[in-house]
């Protein structure tokens, strides 16, 4: 089922992932089983996803986040509420993070 | 908008590892957490009896342990291998465990596999290591509990494999050719590359004991093969001999024939990884025990030991003529297994030359194509 994902809720990093940097790598390291395709992957974020990814606090909603990182980029609110959706879903996709 | 914003990387797609290339960067280290086993292993460098108390009440506790990973964590590490002796001997195995893994550290583990059980199955599918890594000392019973000299540890061993297979989790199989099973050498990488589709090595060569322990080092040499054996059991698997071919130009490398250099250390140890001891003690690899080049963690900081201590054991000189002479100016030196750390197990000082060594790498060399083989170097 595809995971569903709107502006107004709330997500927070699950408890089965780690999120770090790694020699200026920010890297989501999965703990547990079935986060990722293979228990072997370790995954990227770009700037501008580890930027959502610390604003995922488990109170914000996707649309706060996204109001926030538009003053941050200076970018269309639009584009960036599209973008702050896609990663969300991937991530929730993955298990990576969780509704609060 | 992007297509994917997650993106997911093997570890060798790192960035970091182009970093390391020119630049002193902590990947992973090596947790010793306990230096006890099970088996009694006749050419195990550091194996203590199972129930030994002295070297229990010795080992680090889990809260010295956690301080550690804390502080390699702050450092970046990326990676830890917990070791041993035998790590499943330790209680707290699972609860050290699951600290490396809520750290987002990737782990691996060095096991003999006779202590798994359903526990640990059950354990290891719910938090995956990277790997686990089982060395296979025979495949009958009779070899296998020569070298372990541990009665049932044959059947042990195979029913722990059997649980780690039949539940995927992801084992590494691996050989020590020892006098005591080198008969039996053919069917246990036969056995190996059964069972592990990625991966197999087998390893002849034999540290001697960090412990100095007289008795055991003479029969860990009594467990060394001839030279011309090693060189035959290498040719005799044409994976591991075409790899030494095709690697041959990187590792007979012209660049360690410095004439008129006196550094001790021309490897790479200490530049991306450490090992502590069960006892707390770093090191810069798991075979350097000089007291000059070991750092109490018990009593001082990683980031000291990592940023301090490393740098100043890697800037240690020699003055022996018959070193600067022989070995640091071979042009062999990398299809041998001399270097400090082994120099100082074999004979109490850091750079001496050490015949057995010498005639394997030799008898190496020689077993090359001639297009591999390298000329010795004259002094200019």
């Amino acid at each position: 089922m595809e995971a569903q994902v709107d502006l107004n809720s709330i997500y927070a990093p699950s408890e089965d992932v780690v999120a770090r940097d790694v020699h200026g790598e920010f890297i989501i390291i999965p703990m547990t089983s079935g986060i990722g395709d293979s228990d072997d992957a370790i995954f990227s974020l770009n700037e501008f996803g580890r930027a959502i990814w610390d604003k995922l606090d488990g109170k914000t909603s996707l649309k706060e986040v996204a109001r926030a990182l538009a003053l941050q980029f200076e970018g269309d609110t639009t584009e960036i509420e599209n973008d702050v959706l896609g990663l969300a879903e991937e991530l929730l996709k993955r298990k990576m993070i969780i509704k609060a | 908008m992007q297509d994917s914003f997650v993106e997911p990387l093997k570890l060798l797609e790192l960035p970091v590892w182009e970093k390391i290339k020119n630049e002193r960067r902590l990947i992973s280290f090596d947790l010793e957490i306990t230096a006890r086993c099970n088996n009694n292993c006749r050419h195990c460098y550091i194996n203590l009896p199972a129930k030994d108390k002295r070297t229990k009440e010795k080992e680090m506790s889990l809260a010295q342990i956690k301080n550690i990973v804390e502080q390699a964590i702050e450092l970046r590490a990326l990676w830890c291998l917990i070791t041993g002796g035998e790590p499943l001997l330790r209680e707290d195995f699972f609860d050290i465990y699951l600290y490396l893994k809520k750290k987002g550290l990737l782990i691996s583990v060095f096991t003999n596999a006779t202590l798994i059980t359903e526990e640990h199955i059950k354990f290891f599918k719910r938090y995956p290591p990277r790997d686990i890594e089982v060395t296979v000392y025979g495949v009958t019973e009779e070899t296998y509990e020569k070298v372990t000299r541990n009665p049932g540890s044959c059947d042990a061993f195979m029913d722990g494999l059997e649980l780690l297979l039949k539940n995927k989790v992801k084992v590494r199989l691996k050989a020590m050719a020892l006098r005591s099973n080198v008969h039996e050498l053919t069917a246990i990488s036969q056995f190996c590359r059964q069972r592990t589709k990625d991966y197999f090595r087998f390893d002849p060569f034999l540290h001697l004991r960090f412990d100095a322990d007289i008795k055991r080092n003479e029969e860990i040499k009594s467990e060394r093969l001839l030279p011309k054996e090693i060189v035959t059991i290498e040719k005799n698997d044409p994976e591991r001999f075409q790899a030494l071919e095709k690697g041959c130009d990187g590792l007979i490398n012209p660049d360690f024939a410095h004439f008129g250099c006196d550094h001790l250390f021309n490897c790479g140890t200490g530049n991306g990884s450490f090992t502590v001891s069960y006892d707390g003690f770093f090191r810069l690899c798991s075979s350097l025990w000089h007291p000059d080049c070991i750092y109490d963690l018990k009593k001082g900081m990683l980031a000291e030991a990592w940023h301090k201590f490393v740098p100043q054991v890697r800037g240690m000189r020699s003055k022996r003529d018959d070193f600067l002479k022989k070995c640091r100016v071979c042009p062999i030196i990398n299809l041998c297994i001399w270097c400090p750390a082994h120099s100082y197990l074999e004979t109490a000082e850091l750079d001496n030359p050490v015949d057995y060594f010498c005639k394997v790498a030799h008898a190496r060399s020689e077993s090359l194509a001639p297009q591999f083989r390298p000329s010795i170097a004259t002094q200019p």
